[in-house]
């Protein structure tokens, strides 16, 4: 069997996408920038302005790497669960199934663009916060390793539920129950030590946390968390996901008949 | 010389146990023009899923010139151009774009695919067309641009699941014309329909499912011969009532 990657195909898939994706900019770009507004506006601004500060920095710094956040996992989750799903729904991914494409090519097809969307949506916030005076960033390196890879844990998330979901209403489940709430209490608005004691154990079991703390150390030099830990959870998971949504390509789960 | 296609013992079993075929085996000779009958539900359409990807034999084995199409898929799948019974594309795209897409998965290169997504457009008379969204076509376009995507890497083999379905007289009669054409040229098609007058007219070998098997098989001549003709044939083997064998060719 042929190991060699079909660069054309790949390159097809990102393409393909990106053009749906220009199909509907106000879903998918202008609602993540307006929503990161009103939070900024709200929680950093007006709010903020009357916080003394939080572990040594401005609420409206503080708060903003949770921000980004919050957005880049709902876009990565978003795009990849829609990508699989709607191409499952209209059945164009027969279009895929039966080109010489590779398990391998469509799931990194779908991370592509899952990594474009939550680049794009992460520095349209950034922009909106600068004008704020927010947007400090302390390690560049740091802050695009973070984006990636929590980019990548909820692209492969997103492809898993996009295979599962059967209906519309399938598709939002993991983010109305899990997600949202997840994310909020993961240390968006607050540090850990913020908590009341018996909840913080919630916090350190919760990934999260260690996403919203690896982006807030690369913007503001803040962590809560032993160096090292975050990312190694974080990797740890990308890699287990990524096994799992490969050998679902693999046996056809929700693809092949 | 390795045929076209060969299957031999396919099995399909759905999830719950649904037998969609049952040891199916079959060979098809490079150039040749394969009809493949049955009523709803015999069969024909799982075994061309199976063919190209679409569904993943039980058992058995699948070999496209030789190659197997499910051990070296990437391979097998350069070979066949599907056209499937239902329009499984992105209805807002247009016929360049679902053109230019496809022709991408099968790696080929920005000039090639203009070139052929050019040609093809022209060939199906599709040019007034060819920037509108797919939903905004008519049946019989709609089924000229899912031929022509299965004709994007120029493939060796054709598989047509019900091409004319939908389609009336006049284009049905040009896509006769056109297929004669591939078929002169070498292709290798395999072709399904309800309408036997197509196969009749166009195919000269001939095989009946039922049930997921295979229950008669030769060349359409030796069919006409000992039944009477391919309706005859077909209701036979199908099991149809007597009277309405009886009824069939007169």
């Amino acid at each position: 069997m042929s190991l060699a990657i079909n660069w054309i195909g790949l390159s097809t898939i990102i393409r393909r996408e990106v053009s749906r994706l220009m199909r509907v900019p106000i879903q998918a770009f202008l609602a993540p920038w307006i929503s990161a507004l009103l939070f900024i506006f709200i929680f950093g601004y007006v709010v903020g302005g009357r916080i003394s500060l939080i572990a040594g920095h401005r609420y409206m710094d503080f708060v903003l790497p949770g921000i980004v956040m919050l957005n880049v996992v709902n876009a990565a989750f978003l795009q990849a669960s829609s990508q699989v799903y709607f191409a499952r729904f209209m059945r164009y991914i027969e279009e895929a199934l039966v080109s010489p494409l590779s398990y391998a090519e469509m799931i990194l097809g779908v991370i592509a663009v899952v990594i474009i969307r939550s680049l794009a949506t992460a520095i349209g916030i950034l922009i909106i916060a600068a004008l704020f005076g927010a947007a400090r960033i302390s390690g560049i390196g740091e802050f695009v390793f973070w984006i990636l890879l929590v980019a990548v844990v909820f692209g492969l998330i997103g492809q898993i539920v996009g295979l599962w979901a059967n209906n519309f209403e399938q598709l939002t489940i993991l983010n109305i129950f899990f997600i949202t709430p997840l994310s909020f209490v993961g240390g968006v608005f607050n540090t850990v030590s913020m908590l009341p004691a018996w909840l913080r154990w919630m916090a350190w079991g919760n990934p999260f946390f260690y996403f919203i703390n690896g982006l807030r150390h690369s913007m503001i030099g803040f962590t809560e968390a032993p160096e090292g830990l975050g990312a190694a959870v974080t990797m740890t998971l990308a890699c287990v996901l990524g096994v799992v949504v490969w050998r679902l390509y693999k046996v056809g789960y929700g693809l092949r008949e | 010389m390795e045929p076209a296609l060969s299957i031999s013992h396919l099995r399909k079993v759905y999830r719950g146990g649904t037998v969609a075929v049952e040891d199916l085996s079959l060979d098809i000779a490079p150039g040749e023009f394969f009809g493949f009958l049955g009523p709803n539900g015999a069969g024909k359409s799982t075994t061309i899923h199976c063919i190209t990807g679409i569904a993943t034999p039980t058992s058995g084995t699948i070999k496209v010139f030789g190659i197997d199409a499910v051990q070296n898929y990437r391979e097998a799948r350069r070979q066949i151009g599907l056209s499937p019974q239902e329009f499984n594309v992105d209805t807002f795209a247009t016929p360049v774009q679902i053109l230019d897409w496809s022709g991408g998965y099968f790696g080929m290169g920005q000039a090639e695919r203009k070139a052929r997504v050019e040609m093809l457009i022209e060939k199906f008379d599709l040019v007034p067309h060819a920037r509108k969204q797919f939903r905004q076509l008519s049946g019989g376009l709609k089924r000229r641009v899912i031929l022509a995507r299965a004709l994007i890497h120029d493939p060796k083999l054709l598989i047509l699941d019900e091409p004319t379905a939908g389609v009336d007289v006049e284009l049905r009669m040009d896509l006769w014309r056109y297929l004669r054409e591939l078929n002169a040229e070498g292709k290798t098609i395999l072709l399904t329909s309800h309408y036997l007058e197509e196969i009749e007219r166009l195919c000269r070998v001939v095989a009946i499912v039922n049930h997921g098997r295979i229950v008669s098989y030769g060349t359409k001549d030796a069919l006409v011969r000992e039944s009477g003709g391919v309706e005859r044939a077909y209701l036979q083997a199908t099991g149809a009532a007597p009277e309405h064998v009886a009824a069939a060719g007169k």
